[in-house]
Protein backbone atom coordinates (compact mmCIF):
# COMPACT_ATOMS: atom_id res chain seq x y z
CA UNK A 1 0.00 0.00 0.00
CA UNK A 2 1.17 3.50 -0.82
CA UNK A 3 0.06 6.44 1.23
CA UNK A 4 0.75 10.12 0.68
CA UNK A 5 -0.09 12.55 3.44
CA UNK A 6 -0.09 16.30 3.06
CA UNK A 7 2.51 16.54 0.32
CA UNK A 8 3.62 20.10 -0.35
CA UNK A 9 6.05 21.20 -3.02
CA UNK A 10 7.01 24.65 -4.30
CA UNK A 11 9.37 25.72 -7.04
CA UNK A 12 10.67 29.16 -6.12
CA UNK A 13 7.46 31.11 -5.55
CA UNK A 14 5.18 28.73 -7.36
CA UNK A 15 3.30 26.34 -5.08
CA UNK A 16 2.70 23.26 -7.22
CA UNK A 17 1.45 20.79 -4.60
CA UNK A 18 -0.74 22.18 -1.86
CA UNK A 19 -1.14 19.30 0.53
CA UNK A 20 -1.92 16.15 -1.45
CA UNK A 21 -3.39 13.06 0.21
CA UNK A 22 -3.68 9.88 -1.79
CA UNK A 23 -3.81 6.17 -1.05
CA UNK A 24 -3.12 3.41 -3.53
CA UNK A 25 -4.12 -0.02 -2.26
CA UNK A 26 -1.91 -3.01 -2.93
CA UNK A 27 -2.61 -4.48 -6.37
CA UNK A 28 -4.68 -1.53 -7.48
CA UNK A 29 -4.29 0.63 -10.54
CA UNK A 30 -4.96 4.28 -9.89
CA UNK A 31 -5.19 6.77 -12.75
CA UNK A 32 -4.30 10.36 -11.98
CA UNK A 33 -6.03 12.77 -14.33
CA UNK A 34 -6.25 16.54 -14.53
CA UNK A 35 -5.30 19.52 -16.64
CA UNK A 36 -1.68 20.20 -17.60
CA UNK A 37 0.08 22.11 -14.86
CA UNK A 38 -2.17 20.76 -12.12
CA UNK A 39 0.81 19.05 -10.45
CA UNK A 40 0.28 15.42 -11.50
CA UNK A 41 3.82 14.81 -12.73
CA UNK A 42 5.35 16.68 -9.80
CA UNK A 43 3.38 14.48 -7.41
CA UNK A 44 4.68 11.37 -9.15
CA UNK A 45 8.25 12.69 -9.04
CA UNK A 46 7.85 13.39 -5.32
CA UNK A 47 7.00 9.75 -4.65
CA UNK A 48 10.32 8.44 -5.94
CA UNK A 49 12.04 11.61 -4.80
CA UNK A 50 13.28 12.91 -8.12
CA UNK A 51 11.77 16.01 -6.54
CA UNK A 52 12.07 16.39 -2.80
CA UNK A 53 8.75 17.34 -1.20
CA UNK A 54 8.86 20.34 1.13
CA UNK A 55 6.39 18.90 3.61
CA UNK A 56 4.46 15.70 4.11
CA UNK A 57 4.78 12.00 4.75
CA UNK A 58 5.06 9.09 2.36
CA UNK A 59 4.45 5.43 3.18
CA UNK A 60 5.56 2.78 0.72
CA UNK A 61 4.61 -0.65 2.03
CA UNK A 62 6.39 -1.00 5.37
CA UNK A 63 8.77 1.88 4.66
CA UNK A 64 7.75 5.37 5.63
CA UNK A 65 9.60 8.63 5.57
CA UNK A 66 9.08 12.28 6.18
CA UNK A 67 9.92 15.27 4.00
CA UNK A 68 11.92 16.67 6.95
CA UNK A 69 14.31 13.74 6.81
CA UNK A 70 15.64 13.52 3.27
CA UNK A 71 19.06 11.94 3.56
CA UNK A 72 20.62 10.31 0.52
CA UNK A 73 20.08 6.90 2.13
CA UNK A 74 16.34 7.57 2.52
CA UNK A 75 16.10 8.57 -1.12
CA UNK A 76 17.86 5.38 -2.20
CA UNK A 77 15.62 3.20 -0.04
CA UNK A 78 12.53 4.93 -1.40
CA UNK A 79 13.71 4.52 -4.97
CA UNK A 80 14.42 0.84 -4.46
CA UNK A 81 10.75 0.41 -3.62
CA UNK A 82 9.41 2.36 -6.57
CA UNK A 83 9.99 2.33 -10.32
CA UNK A 84 9.19 4.98 -12.84
CA UNK A 85 8.17 4.91 -16.48
CA UNK A 86 8.93 8.28 -18.04
CA UNK A 87 7.18 10.21 -20.75
CA UNK A 88 10.40 10.31 -22.77
CA UNK A 89 11.24 6.66 -22.02
CA UNK A 90 14.54 7.36 -20.22
CA UNK A 91 16.18 4.21 -21.56
CA UNK A 92 19.94 4.09 -21.05
CA UNK A 93 21.17 4.97 -24.54
CA UNK A 94 24.46 3.13 -24.12
CA UNK A 95 22.82 -0.16 -23.14
CA UNK A 96 20.91 -2.75 -25.15
CA UNK A 97 17.27 -3.52 -24.37
CA UNK A 98 18.29 -6.46 -22.22
CA UNK A 99 21.05 -4.50 -20.47
CA UNK A 100 18.55 -1.75 -19.73
CA UNK A 101 16.50 -4.27 -17.78
CA UNK A 102 19.43 -6.06 -16.11
CA UNK A 103 21.56 -3.01 -15.25
CA UNK A 104 19.82 -2.13 -11.99
CA UNK A 105 19.35 -5.80 -11.06
CA UNK A 106 23.12 -6.26 -11.22
CA UNK A 107 24.26 -2.88 -9.88
CA UNK A 108 21.56 -2.09 -7.33
CA UNK A 109 20.13 -5.50 -6.40
CA UNK A 110 23.54 -7.21 -6.65
CA UNK A 111 22.11 -10.10 -8.64
CA UNK A 112 24.54 -12.39 -10.47
CA UNK A 113 24.80 -11.49 -14.14
CA UNK A 114 23.42 -14.80 -15.40
CA UNK A 115 20.43 -14.65 -13.04
CA UNK A 116 19.76 -11.05 -13.97
CA UNK A 117 19.75 -11.99 -17.64
CA UNK A 118 17.23 -14.75 -16.99
CA UNK A 119 14.95 -12.29 -15.21
CA UNK A 120 15.56 -9.69 -17.90
CA UNK A 121 14.57 -12.04 -20.72
CA UNK A 122 11.46 -13.07 -18.81
CA UNK A 123 10.29 -9.46 -18.55
CA UNK A 124 11.16 -8.62 -22.14
CA UNK A 125 9.10 -11.63 -23.13
CA UNK A 126 6.24 -10.25 -21.07
CA UNK A 127 6.22 -6.99 -23.05
CA UNK A 128 6.69 -8.94 -26.28
CA UNK A 129 10.20 -7.74 -27.06
CA UNK A 130 12.46 -10.69 -26.37
CA UNK A 131 13.38 -10.65 -30.07
CA UNK A 132 14.79 -7.14 -29.67
CA UNK A 133 16.94 -7.89 -26.63
CA UNK A 134 20.22 -6.98 -28.33
CA UNK A 135 18.93 -3.78 -29.90
CA UNK A 136 20.09 -0.42 -28.64
CA UNK A 137 17.35 2.13 -27.87
CA UNK A 138 18.06 4.12 -31.03
CA UNK A 139 17.08 1.07 -33.08
CA UNK A 140 13.68 0.78 -31.38
CA UNK A 141 10.43 2.59 -32.14
CA UNK A 142 8.90 4.84 -29.50
CA UNK A 143 6.39 2.19 -28.54
CA UNK A 144 9.09 -0.46 -28.25
CA UNK A 145 11.26 1.85 -26.14
CA UNK A 146 8.39 2.42 -23.77
CA UNK A 147 7.72 -1.32 -23.52
CA UNK A 148 11.38 -1.92 -22.64
CA UNK A 149 11.08 0.84 -20.03
CA UNK A 150 8.04 -0.94 -18.59
CA UNK A 151 9.97 -4.23 -18.50
CA UNK A 152 12.82 -2.44 -16.72
CA UNK A 153 10.43 -1.04 -14.13
CA UNK A 154 8.65 -4.37 -13.53
CA UNK A 155 11.87 -6.36 -13.25
CA UNK A 156 12.77 -4.38 -10.14
CA UNK A 157 9.63 -5.79 -8.49
CA UNK A 158 8.81 -2.48 -6.89
CA UNK A 159 6.01 -1.84 -4.42
CA UNK A 160 4.55 0.54 -6.96
CA UNK A 161 5.17 1.41 -10.60
CA UNK A 162 4.76 5.09 -11.42
CA UNK A 163 3.81 6.00 -14.99
CA UNK A 164 4.36 9.61 -16.00
CA UNK A 165 2.23 10.14 -19.11
CA UNK A 166 3.63 6.99 -20.70
CA UNK A 167 1.98 7.54 -24.08
CA UNK A 168 2.20 11.33 -24.51
CA UNK A 169 5.36 11.21 -26.60
CA UNK A 170 4.10 8.48 -28.95
CA UNK A 171 2.35 8.80 -32.26
CA UNK A 172 -1.28 7.73 -32.15
CA UNK A 173 -0.61 4.38 -33.80
CA UNK A 174 1.90 3.36 -31.14
CA UNK A 175 -0.22 4.46 -28.18
CA UNK A 176 -2.37 1.35 -28.25
CA UNK A 177 0.53 -1.10 -28.15
CA UNK A 178 1.84 0.52 -24.97
CA UNK A 179 -1.58 0.84 -23.36
CA UNK A 180 -2.17 -2.82 -24.20
CA UNK A 181 0.94 -3.81 -22.27
CA UNK A 182 -0.04 -1.68 -19.28
CA UNK A 183 -3.52 -3.19 -19.33
CA UNK A 184 -2.06 -6.69 -19.24
CA UNK A 185 0.15 -5.99 -16.26
CA UNK A 186 -2.69 -4.32 -14.38
CA UNK A 187 -4.50 -7.66 -14.64
CA UNK A 188 -1.60 -9.22 -12.77
CA UNK A 189 -2.36 -6.93 -9.84
CA UNK A 190 0.81 -4.91 -10.02
CA UNK A 191 0.31 -1.75 -7.96
CA UNK A 192 0.35 1.20 -10.34
CA UNK A 193 -0.16 4.94 -10.32
CA UNK A 194 -0.62 6.30 -13.82
CA UNK A 195 -0.65 9.94 -14.84
CA UNK A 196 -2.53 9.99 -18.12
CA UNK A 197 -4.54 12.04 -20.55
CA UNK A 198 -6.04 8.92 -22.11
CA UNK A 199 -9.50 9.03 -20.56
CA UNK A 200 -10.77 5.87 -22.27
CA UNK A 201 -7.79 4.01 -20.96
CA UNK A 202 -8.28 5.38 -17.43
CA UNK A 203 -11.92 4.34 -17.59
CA UNK A 204 -11.00 0.89 -18.85
CA UNK A 205 -8.06 -0.05 -16.68
CA UNK A 206 -8.11 1.90 -13.43
CA UNK A 207 -9.68 0.65 -10.22
CA UNK A 208 -9.72 4.23 -8.97
CA UNK A 209 -9.44 7.54 -10.75
CA UNK A 210 -8.11 10.58 -8.94
CA UNK A 211 -8.81 14.04 -10.34
CA UNK A 212 -6.19 16.63 -9.58
CA UNK A 213 -6.56 20.36 -9.97
CA UNK A 214 -4.38 23.27 -8.96
CA UNK A 215 -2.14 21.30 -6.60
CA UNK A 216 -4.74 19.25 -4.74
CA UNK A 217 -6.71 16.08 -5.38
CA UNK A 218 -10.35 17.08 -5.59
CA UNK A 219 -12.02 13.75 -6.09
CA UNK A 220 -11.18 10.05 -5.99
CA UNK A 221 -13.67 7.46 -7.11
CA UNK A 222 -14.21 4.40 -9.26
CA UNK A 223 -14.01 5.29 -12.96
CA UNK A 224 -17.71 4.62 -13.48
CA UNK A 225 -18.73 6.98 -10.71
CA UNK A 226 -16.18 9.67 -11.45
CA UNK A 227 -16.86 9.85 -15.15
CA UNK A 228 -20.64 9.44 -14.90
CA UNK A 229 -21.38 11.40 -11.73
CA UNK A 230 -18.54 13.75 -10.89
CA UNK A 231 -19.34 15.38 -7.56
CA UNK A 232 -16.99 18.34 -7.73
CA UNK A 233 -17.85 21.22 -10.03
CA UNK A 234 -14.30 21.46 -11.39
CA UNK A 235 -14.21 17.69 -12.07
CA UNK A 236 -17.48 17.97 -13.97
CA UNK A 237 -16.06 20.76 -16.15
CA UNK A 238 -12.98 18.73 -16.93
CA UNK A 239 -14.86 15.51 -17.69
CA UNK A 240 -17.40 17.36 -19.82
CA UNK A 241 -14.72 18.91 -21.93
CA UNK A 242 -13.29 15.47 -22.61
CA UNK A 243 -16.60 13.83 -23.41
CA UNK A 244 -17.53 16.72 -25.68
CA UNK A 245 -14.48 16.00 -27.77
CA UNK A 246 -16.14 12.85 -28.98
CA UNK A 247 -19.59 14.28 -29.68
CA UNK A 248 -18.93 16.55 -32.63
CA UNK A 249 -21.50 16.36 -35.37
CA UNK A 250 -19.76 16.15 -38.68
CA UNK B 1 76.09 29.01 -51.51
CA UNK B 2 75.16 25.69 -53.04
CA UNK B 3 71.71 24.49 -53.91
CA UNK B 4 68.59 26.54 -53.26
CA UNK B 5 66.91 23.53 -51.62
CA UNK B 6 69.04 20.61 -50.54
CA UNK B 7 67.00 17.41 -50.37
CA UNK B 8 70.13 15.55 -49.29
CA UNK B 9 70.55 17.77 -46.25
CA UNK B 10 66.94 17.34 -45.34
CA UNK B 11 67.16 13.55 -45.53
CA UNK B 12 70.44 13.60 -43.63
CA UNK B 13 69.05 15.44 -40.61
CA UNK B 14 65.73 13.55 -40.40
CA UNK B 15 67.14 10.68 -38.27
CA UNK B 16 68.42 13.20 -35.75
CA UNK B 17 65.14 15.10 -35.65
CA UNK B 18 63.27 11.80 -35.17
CA UNK B 19 65.13 11.40 -31.88
CA UNK B 20 62.94 14.21 -30.59
CA UNK B 21 59.78 12.13 -30.99
CA UNK B 22 59.89 10.50 -27.52
CA UNK B 23 59.98 13.96 -25.91
CA UNK B 24 57.14 15.23 -28.06
CA UNK B 25 54.94 12.20 -27.51
CA UNK B 26 55.62 11.87 -23.79
CA UNK B 27 54.82 15.53 -23.09
CA UNK B 28 51.60 15.29 -25.10
CA UNK B 29 50.48 11.99 -23.57
CA UNK B 30 51.29 12.91 -19.97
CA UNK B 31 49.69 16.34 -20.33
CA UNK B 32 46.62 14.81 -21.96
CA UNK B 33 45.95 12.25 -19.24
CA UNK B 34 46.80 14.53 -16.32
CA UNK B 35 44.73 17.20 -18.06
CA UNK B 36 41.78 14.81 -18.42
CA UNK B 37 41.93 14.08 -14.68
CA UNK B 38 42.15 17.77 -13.75
CA UNK B 39 39.47 18.56 -16.30
CA UNK B 40 37.12 15.91 -14.93
CA UNK B 41 37.29 17.31 -11.40
CA UNK B 42 37.06 20.85 -12.74
CA UNK B 43 33.97 19.93 -14.75
CA UNK B 44 32.28 18.18 -11.80
CA UNK B 45 33.01 21.19 -9.58
CA UNK B 46 31.51 23.52 -12.16
CA UNK B 47 28.46 21.36 -12.90
CA UNK B 48 27.60 20.74 -9.24
CA UNK B 49 28.51 24.37 -8.42
CA UNK B 50 30.58 23.42 -5.37
CA UNK B 51 31.15 26.60 -3.36
CA UNK B 52 34.67 28.10 -3.08
CA UNK B 53 36.18 25.42 -5.37
CA UNK B 54 33.93 26.73 -8.13
CA UNK B 55 35.60 30.16 -7.82
CA UNK B 56 39.08 28.66 -7.81
CA UNK B 57 38.36 26.62 -10.96
CA UNK B 58 36.90 29.73 -12.59
CA UNK B 59 40.06 31.77 -12.01
CA UNK B 60 42.30 28.86 -13.08
CA UNK B 61 40.46 28.32 -16.36
CA UNK B 62 40.28 32.03 -17.05
CA UNK B 63 44.01 32.58 -16.41
CA UNK B 64 45.19 29.63 -18.49
CA UNK B 65 42.91 30.47 -21.38
CA UNK B 66 43.79 34.12 -21.15
CA UNK B 67 47.58 33.77 -21.34
CA UNK B 68 49.78 32.28 -24.09
CA UNK B 69 51.08 28.77 -23.50
CA UNK B 70 54.63 30.00 -24.11
CA UNK B 71 54.26 32.47 -21.23
CA UNK B 72 52.92 29.71 -18.97
CA UNK B 73 55.85 27.46 -19.85
CA UNK B 74 58.34 30.19 -19.00
CA UNK B 75 56.48 31.05 -15.79
CA UNK B 76 56.70 27.44 -14.64
CA UNK B 77 60.27 27.02 -15.84
CA UNK B 78 61.51 30.06 -13.96
CA UNK B 79 58.83 30.15 -11.26
CA UNK B 80 59.20 26.68 -9.76
CA UNK B 81 62.95 27.17 -8.96
CA UNK B 82 62.10 30.44 -7.21
CA UNK B 83 59.32 28.70 -5.29
CA UNK B 84 61.74 25.95 -4.25
CA UNK B 85 64.27 28.54 -3.08
CA UNK B 86 61.60 30.16 -0.94
CA UNK B 87 60.62 26.78 0.49
CA UNK B 88 64.28 25.98 1.22
CA UNK B 89 64.74 29.31 2.99
CA UNK B 90 61.55 29.04 5.01
CA UNK B 91 61.85 25.43 6.12
CA UNK B 92 65.61 24.88 5.97
CA UNK B 93 65.17 22.10 3.41
CA UNK B 94 67.70 21.50 0.65
CA UNK B 95 65.83 20.67 -2.53
CA UNK B 96 68.19 20.99 -5.45
CA UNK B 97 66.45 22.59 -8.42
CA UNK B 98 69.23 21.75 -10.82
CA UNK B 99 68.57 18.02 -10.30
CA UNK B 100 65.02 18.29 -11.61
CA UNK B 101 64.99 17.49 -15.34
CA UNK B 102 63.50 20.12 -17.63
CA UNK B 103 60.94 17.54 -18.75
CA UNK B 104 59.30 17.58 -15.29
CA UNK B 105 58.65 21.30 -15.70
CA UNK B 106 57.20 20.63 -19.12
CA UNK B 107 54.90 17.91 -17.81
CA UNK B 108 53.67 20.35 -15.19
CA UNK B 109 53.21 23.29 -17.55
CA UNK B 110 51.44 21.36 -20.31
CA UNK B 111 49.25 19.45 -17.84
CA UNK B 112 48.09 22.63 -16.14
CA UNK B 113 47.29 24.16 -19.48
CA UNK B 114 45.50 21.05 -20.78
CA UNK B 115 43.51 20.74 -17.56
CA UNK B 116 41.97 24.15 -18.02
CA UNK B 117 40.88 23.61 -21.61
CA UNK B 118 39.65 20.10 -20.87
CA UNK B 119 37.62 21.35 -17.88
CA UNK B 120 35.45 23.19 -20.37
CA UNK B 121 35.38 20.37 -22.95
CA UNK B 122 34.48 17.73 -20.38
CA UNK B 123 31.85 19.97 -18.83
CA UNK B 124 30.27 20.43 -22.24
CA UNK B 125 30.43 16.68 -22.96
CA UNK B 126 28.78 15.80 -19.64
CA UNK B 127 26.06 18.40 -20.13
CA UNK B 128 25.42 17.10 -23.65
CA UNK B 129 24.10 13.86 -22.14
CA UNK B 130 20.33 14.10 -21.71
CA UNK B 131 19.35 15.03 -18.16
CA UNK B 132 16.78 12.23 -18.25
CA UNK B 133 19.57 9.65 -18.25
CA UNK B 134 20.66 10.52 -14.72
CA UNK B 135 17.02 10.68 -13.59
CA UNK B 136 16.42 7.25 -15.07
CA UNK B 137 19.48 5.97 -13.21
CA UNK B 138 18.17 7.44 -9.95
CA UNK B 139 14.71 6.01 -10.61
CA UNK B 140 16.04 2.44 -10.70
CA UNK B 141 17.89 2.99 -7.42
CA UNK B 142 21.39 3.89 -8.54
CA UNK B 143 23.39 6.48 -6.62
CA UNK B 144 25.11 9.44 -8.24
CA UNK B 145 28.42 7.61 -8.60
CA UNK B 146 26.85 4.57 -10.27
CA UNK B 147 24.75 6.73 -12.56
CA UNK B 148 27.78 8.78 -13.53
CA UNK B 149 30.19 5.93 -14.16
CA UNK B 150 27.80 3.47 -15.78
CA UNK B 151 25.41 5.70 -17.70
CA UNK B 152 26.46 9.34 -18.09
CA UNK B 153 30.25 9.17 -18.52
CA UNK B 154 30.19 6.44 -21.22
CA UNK B 155 27.81 8.59 -23.23
CA UNK B 156 29.82 11.75 -22.57
CA UNK B 157 32.97 10.04 -23.85
CA UNK B 158 31.19 9.24 -27.07
CA UNK B 159 30.16 12.87 -27.48
CA UNK B 160 33.60 14.09 -26.44
CA UNK B 161 35.90 11.90 -28.54
CA UNK B 162 36.08 14.21 -31.58
CA UNK B 163 36.75 17.18 -29.29
CA UNK B 164 39.37 15.33 -27.24
CA UNK B 165 41.08 14.04 -30.39
CA UNK B 166 41.20 17.54 -31.78
CA UNK B 167 42.66 18.79 -28.55
CA UNK B 168 45.30 16.06 -28.49
CA UNK B 169 46.43 16.95 -32.00
CA UNK B 170 46.75 20.56 -30.94
CA UNK B 171 48.69 19.48 -27.90
CA UNK B 172 51.10 17.38 -29.98
CA UNK B 173 52.02 20.42 -32.00
CA UNK B 174 52.14 22.79 -29.04
CA UNK B 175 54.92 20.65 -27.59
CA UNK B 176 57.18 22.46 -30.06
CA UNK B 177 57.13 25.30 -27.52
CA UNK B 178 59.02 23.11 -25.05
CA UNK B 179 62.24 24.10 -26.81
CA UNK B 180 61.89 27.42 -24.98
CA UNK B 181 62.90 25.41 -21.91
CA UNK B 182 65.66 23.70 -23.91
CA UNK B 183 63.92 20.32 -24.21
CA UNK B 184 65.37 18.62 -27.31
CA UNK B 185 62.06 17.70 -28.90
CA UNK B 186 61.34 17.66 -32.65
CA UNK B 187 61.31 21.41 -33.17
CA UNK B 188 64.29 21.97 -30.91
CA UNK B 189 66.40 19.50 -32.85
CA UNK B 190 65.29 20.99 -36.17
CA UNK B 191 66.35 24.44 -34.99
CA UNK B 192 69.73 23.16 -33.88
CA UNK B 193 70.33 21.40 -37.20
CA UNK B 194 69.11 24.45 -39.11
CA UNK B 195 71.51 26.73 -37.31
CA UNK B 196 74.41 24.33 -37.69
CA UNK B 197 74.25 24.30 -41.52
CA UNK B 198 72.38 27.58 -42.01
CA UNK B 199 69.76 25.64 -43.95
CA UNK B 200 66.59 26.69 -42.16
CA UNK B 201 63.95 25.89 -44.73
CA UNK B 202 65.06 22.26 -45.16
CA UNK B 203 65.09 21.69 -41.40
CA UNK B 204 61.63 23.16 -40.89
CA UNK B 205 60.18 21.22 -43.82
CA UNK B 206 61.60 18.07 -42.23
CA UNK B 207 60.04 19.00 -38.88
CA UNK B 208 56.71 19.77 -40.53
CA UNK B 209 56.65 16.40 -42.31
CA UNK B 210 57.41 14.58 -39.07
CA UNK B 211 54.64 16.37 -37.15
CA UNK B 212 52.25 15.71 -40.00
CA UNK B 213 53.17 12.03 -40.07
CA UNK B 214 52.55 11.63 -36.33
CA UNK B 215 49.20 13.37 -36.62
CA UNK B 216 48.09 11.19 -39.55
CA UNK B 217 48.89 8.07 -37.54
CA UNK B 218 46.96 9.47 -34.62
CA UNK B 219 43.96 10.37 -36.76
CA UNK B 220 43.82 6.76 -37.99
CA UNK B 221 43.80 5.61 -34.38
CA UNK B 222 40.89 7.93 -33.56
CA UNK B 223 38.82 6.60 -36.46
CA UNK B 224 39.18 3.06 -35.08
CA UNK B 225 38.41 4.22 -31.57
CA UNK B 226 35.36 6.16 -32.65
CA UNK B 227 34.00 3.22 -34.58
CA UNK B 228 34.33 1.13 -31.45
CA UNK B 229 32.61 3.64 -29.17
CA UNK B 230 29.82 4.29 -31.64
CA UNK B 231 28.97 0.64 -31.97
CA UNK B 232 25.50 1.17 -30.52
CA UNK B 233 24.54 3.41 -33.42
CA UNK B 234 24.43 0.39 -35.66
CA UNK B 235 21.45 -0.50 -33.53
CA UNK B 236 22.24 -4.10 -32.65
CA UNK B 237 24.89 -5.61 -30.40
CA UNK B 238 27.07 -7.87 -32.52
Amino acid sequence: MIELKGIHKSFKNLEVLKGVDLTVQEGQTVALIGASGSGKSTLLRCINLLETPDKGKIVIGNYSFDADNMKAAVKREARKRTAMVFQNFGLFENKTALENVTEALIVVKKMAKADAEEVGKQYLEKVGLLGKKDHYPNALSGGQKQRVAIARALALEPKIVLFDEPTSALDPELVQEVLGVIKNISKERVTMLIVTHEMDFAFDVADQVAFMDNGTILEVNTPKELFAHPKNKRTRQFINRYTQRFSYTI
Amino acid sequence: MGKIFSVEFMLEIIPDILKGIPYTISIAVVAFFVGISIGFFGAIIKIYKIPVLKKIVGVYVSFVRGTPLLVQILLIYYGIPILLRIINQQFGTTFDVSKIPAMVFMFAAFSISAGAYLTESIRAALLAVDKGQMEAAYSVGMNTFQGMTRIVIPQAIKVGIPVFANFFIGLLKDTSLAFAASVPEIMGRAKIEAGRASRFFEAYIAAALIYWGICILFERLVVVLERKVRKNEGGVEK
